[in-house]
């Protein structure tokens, strides 16, 4: 008997006023995978995300977290079991690195409940992790880009859960945090879906990937399974050439025009 | 007082300080005025005389408390409704409490001239029926955008004004003083009957906050955010409107409008007491009890022969303050 996946989407459609977002969804995350969502501007990348934060009800199909049906977790019991990291525009108040890290806890800890010893050690462990701990007193709205986004990693190790969601985890960082940020959230070892626009970084980082095109998959494997010349260009609309990544053992690809050079 | 030297101490030694500081402001309100009491009468060591007696429990000591109060549920409403809406410029006014409260007041006054007593009371039921017309307007968008209920806000705001002025263009002129001297705000007609009505709803409001400190700690975020952490953001934000508006609406019936400090304090605990939620909190309902119960002693004391209305000093200060901030800013 294979391993109950931890997340598993059946059929799933989605319709905003009327309007079709996804269609027929088939596919299940194992524990441990980091699987990235591909593709171009409204193919559905995003939503299918707010689908597993309850954000948005399937207009039929099924989500299952664990073996058991999204629908019969309480906000509260999903995130302890589902995590977020989006890119956060520096907030209008400030808090602190240590304050925004220990939001984590939210969902475990009961309105009364002070924060304990353990708590704090957790809080250090968290923000070692993501080459941080120098910087628990400072202020978050303080920090680079990048450095937001590893606290929001931080927050998210603190929350302890089963399945961790990456909105777009690098858009507007530069090439030193892009990498930095994969490659933190791949060394934590939690299950990943995350929804990235850069190709080669998904092709970098992930186990595998889920290309959306129109609100359908149109393919699902390993980065040297979906990452092909033919299936790119016609995704993206734009001619495309696929060699190996000198880094590693890896797809990478280039977009152009042949007539721009 | 010095940021560079507040930011060294913790949190717990800036609230002691500010306890101190709270406890010089009270001895000053208790001992001040056109009848003087000395620190030594006031501790018991000297005894009080009939008058001096009359004066310190039957004026000075409810209008102290209603001031601390009154100071404290603004502060603590502003920053709340700051926190919850992302929006600096929140304050407890701001869903048309004090318009509907003018509204009320200006209908107790114009129709039922011989029962003033009832004036706090058809305040309260103004600022609570603006509030309630906002929620209505609200639903529209199911409290979900905040920009949306902001603006209803200032639309019934407009409404009951509009309204208001027509009532007192059309009344005799005596009415039209009296509404605006209530306007204007004071503490002159303070009892312990309104101290009681008030102090259960501020306290209500603080411990309901520190029960939810982390959950609002996550508001200042975004939405999305916070509902990855599993809070309950639409009914949050709800709660925290109605039981600011029950605070308000109480404290504007009673006191009138005093403006500023529900928008001012909570900027200045910012700066001195810290970012996180118990350390606004706990810090705007200190450092909101001190400014309104110092203010109420320099609006009392300033002219020899009247008090100044307390929503005046307040305003004075409030523009002052807001000045300040904006070269603080520009000089970066």
């Amino acid at each position: 008997m294979g391993q109950t996946p931890v997340v598993e989407f059946l059929q799933v459609q989605l319709h905003i006023d009327q309007q079709q977002i996804l269609t027929g969804l088939n596919f299940a995350i194992q524990t441990g995978q980091f699987v990235g969502l591909l593709g171009p501007n409204g193919a559905g990348k995003t939503s299918l995300l707010r689908l597993l934060q309850k954000e948005y009800q399937p207009s039929s199909g099924q989500i299952k977290l664990q073996n058991h049906p999204l629908q019969s977790f309480g906000q509260s019991e999903l995130a302890a079991k589902v995590a977020l990291v989006s890119q956060i525009s520096g907030p209008l108040f400030d808090l602190t690195v240590a304050d925004v890290v220990l939001m984590g806890l939210i969902p475990h800890k009961a309105l009364w409940h002070t924060n304990t010893k353990q708590d704090m050690q957790q809080l250090r462990q968290s923000l070692e992790l993501v080459g941080l701990a120098h910087k628990e007193a400072y202020s978050f709205a303080h920090l680079s880009g990048g450095e937001q986004q590893r606290v929001l990693l931080a927050r998210a190790v603190m929350q302890s859960p089963l399945l961790l969601l990456l909105d777009e985890p690098t858009n507007h960082l530069d090439l030193y945090y892009q990498h930095q940020v994969l490659r933190i959230a791949k060394a934590l070892k939690i299950t990943v879906l995350a929804s990235i626009h850069d190709l080669n970084l998904a092709s970098r980082y992930c186990d595998r990937v889920l290309l959306l095109n129109q609100g359908q998959l149109v393919a699902d494997g390993t980065p040297q399974q979906v990452m092909t010349e033919d299936l790119l260009t016609r995704v993206f609309r734009i001619p495309c050439l696929i060699d190996l990544n000198p880094f590693g053992a890896c797809p990478r690809v280039s977009f152009g025009y042949k007539d721009d050079l | 007082m010095n940021h560079a030297l507040l930011a060294v101490l913790p949190v717990p030694v800036r609230l002691l300080l500010a306890t101190v500081v709270l406890l010089l402001v009270c001895l000053c309100a208790l001992t001040s005025g056109s009848v003087s009491i000395s620190i030594s009468a006031l501790l018991g060591i000297v005894p009080l005389d009939e008058m001096q007696s009359t004066v310190l429990w039957q004026l000075r000591f409810p209008r102290l408390l209603l001031a601390l109060l009154a100071g404290a549920g603004l502060a603590l409403c502003g920053a709340l409704l700051q926190n919850a809406s992302r929006n600096p410029l929140a304050d407890p006014y701001l869903f048309g409490i004090v318009s509907g409260a003018a509204l009320g007041a200006t209908i107790a006054t114009i129709v039922l001239p011989q029962w003033q007593l009832l004036t706090p009371l058809f305040a309260f039921c103004g600022a609570l029926l603006a509030v309630f017309l906002v929620l209505i307007l609200g639903a529209s968008s199911r409290w979900q955008r905040l920009e949306s209920l902001l603006l209803c806000g200032v639309a019934v705001s407009f409404m009951l004004s509009a309204i208001t002025t027509t009532l007192l263009y059309i009344s005799e002129p005596f009415a039209a003083n009296r509404v605006m001297f209530w306007l204007m705000g004071s503490l002159s007609q303070a009892s312990l009957t309104q101290v009681t009505l008030i102090f259960p709803l501020v306290v209500l409001t603080l411990l309901l906050a520190l029960l939810y400190r982390r959950q609002l700690d996550a508001l200042v975020l975004t939405d999305e955010s916070a509902r990855s952490l599993g809070v309950h953001v639409q009914p949050l934000r709800l709660v925290i409107l109605l039981l600011c508006a029950a605070v308000s609406a109480a404290i504007v019936a009673f006191c009138g409008g005093i403006a500023f400090v529900g928008l001012m304090i909570p900027h200045l605990v910012r700066s001195l007491f810290g970012l996180s939620s118990v350390a606004l909190l706990l810090g705007s309902v200190w450092l909101g009890a001190i400014f309104l119960a110092g203010v109420d002693t320099l609006s009392r004391s300033l002219l020899p022969t009247q008090e100044l209305p307390i929503g005046v000093v307040t305003s004075a200060i409030g523009s002052l303050f807001f000045l300040s901030m904006l070269f603080k800013y520009r000089r970066g």
